[in-house]
């Protein structure tokens, strides 16, 4: 029997660009990248607003995704050479439709072992000592990474006169499903008094209650044709749609404002691949690597409007159950979240989607599941959202 | 950018990512000078220090000092963080981290801590201006109440 081939002839390469080459090009790497990459984009005739994708080697996306100032990607991919998976993986994403229209390249440096002139090149032996990779940011107190999100927390509480009590809502939800999955680490009630009790670790708002819970552990996953899928054991969870979704602001204290972060390039690209809409949704995961994020989700998604997350919660909070159920019917992170389940940056929410939704979860099983929404991963610079689903 | 001065900054930043696109942001910190790209055709400032314009693609790009007068956008107190053991830094206090949008341009932010300050009376929206610290063997980009 043949292999199955559906994308025979259906992606082209439409563009090339390449740098001069030379043994100094006394540029950086991310400028001949941008000037191969620019090449190619105006030999395709095409401009920076029609690329959705980058598929490349080991020079970060996001870097050369800003530089570029390509403004949404709803795919990107950086793996080792030899450069042709990045092909594969840009003609898999435009066949199935994550992007439309990708760039790919390859960045090449001589290196200080290469040659005593670049042995002597300042700038190559700084770039290969090592430890040192390149940060989002080179500024000295960059809010990279953790606490910006306690940063932008602040200012939304700024704009929209939060209460702090809503983030605790995130994590007694959170826990609360926790105490019936037996897989969760943090599994002891919580109450809204040990919520403010818990010591502050980034002020104003950020408590250790607001943060993942650090664990050992790992999840897997096996993926195949909905046809294959027929004849294997499990009931299938079909994949029925999904996008990534990164920005072009590298370094969070750039990112212009919350609604145009990588959850708003997500959902926007998300819902347009998907047929079902947000009330056909049974189950939601919102990622909770910190509490802000989870609250976040609930308007990025479309639950709510912009602000209006916290009395969203309080309207839709189940008094007797002591946790969220989204118009009496719909839980969140019904696995106890990266907040008490263990921080897995996303794998967890997914893991428990497939159980919930192959009715293998045991004794945290919600009945009558047939579709789950996640959106795993923070604002920036990237994120992206699943749909899943059963017959 | 002669060699002397390359030997300088990359001695004065050890353990630092410094490449050809960032380096004169850092060679105008040990002059206690803030300096951000901007593209001289478009005229937009951007972070961080690209090699070429993301507005426009141009290549003629200058970094250019600026004011580092501001305000708050917002900040946070850390509590923990990659500077323990730092002089200067007290994450049992908090420090206080501001992000501040420069008067430049709409947009357009960098950080700093923030000095002569109570962390109780930090603000978002309150005008700060740049006050230079000297941390870890070189002047780092502070703000104080302006």
């Amino acid at each position: 029997m043949s292999p199955r081939f559906p994308v025979r002839d259906q992606v082209a390469i439409v563009g090339v660009g390449t740098t001069p080459f030379s043994r100094d090009a006394g540029k950086s790497d991310i400028a001949l990248a941008v000037e191969a990459s620019k090449n190619a984009i105006r030999d395709a005739g095409l401009t920076k607003n029609d690329i959705d994708g980058v598929s490349a080697t080991m020079l970060g996306v996001q870097h050369v995704q800003a530089a570029l100032g390509l403004e949404k990607l709803t795919y990107f991919l950086n793996c080792f050479p030899t450069f042709s998976q990045q092909i594969v993986n840009a003609m898999n994403a435009v066949f199935s439709g994550v992007c439309d229209t990708v760039l790919c390249y390859h960045t090449v440096a001589v290196s200080p072992n290469n040659s005593r002139a670049a042995a002597a090149d300042p700038f190559r032996i700084r770039a290969a000592s090592g430890g040192l990779s390149r940060p989002p940011s080179p500024w000295p107190d960059s809010l990279a990474f953790p606490p910006s999100y306690a940063a932008w927390a602040n200012r939304y509480f700024h704009e929209y006169d939060a209460k702090r009590e809503w983030l605790g809502l995130i994590a007694i939800n959170s826990r609360t499903n926790a105490m019936r999955n037996e897989h969760a680490v943090m599994r002891a009630p919580l109450t809204m008094e040990d919520y403010f009790a818990a010591r502050m670790v980034r002020g104003p708002l950020f408590g250790m209650l607001d943060m993942d819970y650090p664990v050992d552990g790992a999840d897997a996953f096996v993926v195949t044709t909905a046809e294959r899928a027929k004849d294997l054991p499990n009931k299938p969870v079909l994949i029925h749609s999904a996008v990534l979704g990164q920005t072009n602001c590298t370094v969070e204290e750039i990112l212009p404002d919350l609604e145009h972060s990588a959850h708003q390039v997500v959902m926007d690209a998300l819902w347009a691949r998907s047929e079902l809409s947000l009330q056909d949704i049974d189950l939601f995961q919102p990622y909770d690597g910190f509490s802000f994020i989870c609250l976040k989700w609930f308007e990025s998604v479309g639950y709510c409007g912009v602000g209006e997350a916290g009395p969203f919660l309080e309207d839709n909070w189940d008094k007797e159950e002591n946790r969220i159920l989204i118009g009496g019917r719909v839980p969140a992170n019904t696995h106890g979240g990266s907040l008490s389940d263990g921080g897995t940056q996303g794998s967890g929410h997914i893991r428990e989607a497939v159980l919930q939704l192959q009715g293998k979860a045991g004794n945290h099983q919600h009945p009558g599941l047939k579709s789950a929404l996640l959106g795993v991963g923070g604002f920036f610079p990237y994120s992206g959202g699943l749909i899943l689903r059963t017959e | 950018m002669p060699d002397s001065n390359v030997k300088e900054v990359l001695e004065r930043f050890p353990n630092t990512w410094i490449d050809r696109d960032n380096f004169a942001m850092f060679e105008g910190f040990l002059e206690k000078r803030m300096l951000i790209n901007r593209c001289q055709d478009c005229q937009k400032y951007f972070q961080p220090p690209w090699p070429s314009c993301p507005n426009c693609w141009s290549e003629n790009v200058e970094p250019t000092e600026v004011s580092g007068n501001g305000v708050v956008h917002t900040f946070v107190i850390l509590h923990t963080g990659a500077l323990v053991g730092v002089e200067g830094v007290d994450y049992m206090k908090g420090y206080p981290l501001l992000v501040v949008e420069l008067e430049e341009q709409e947009g357009l932010r960098v950080t700093g801590p923030m000095v002569n300050c109570a962390n109780e009376d930090i603000r978002i929206g309150m005008p700060v201006r740049l006050n230079w610290i000297e941390r870890q063997g070189h002047p780092v980009p502070a703000f104080q109440p302006a």
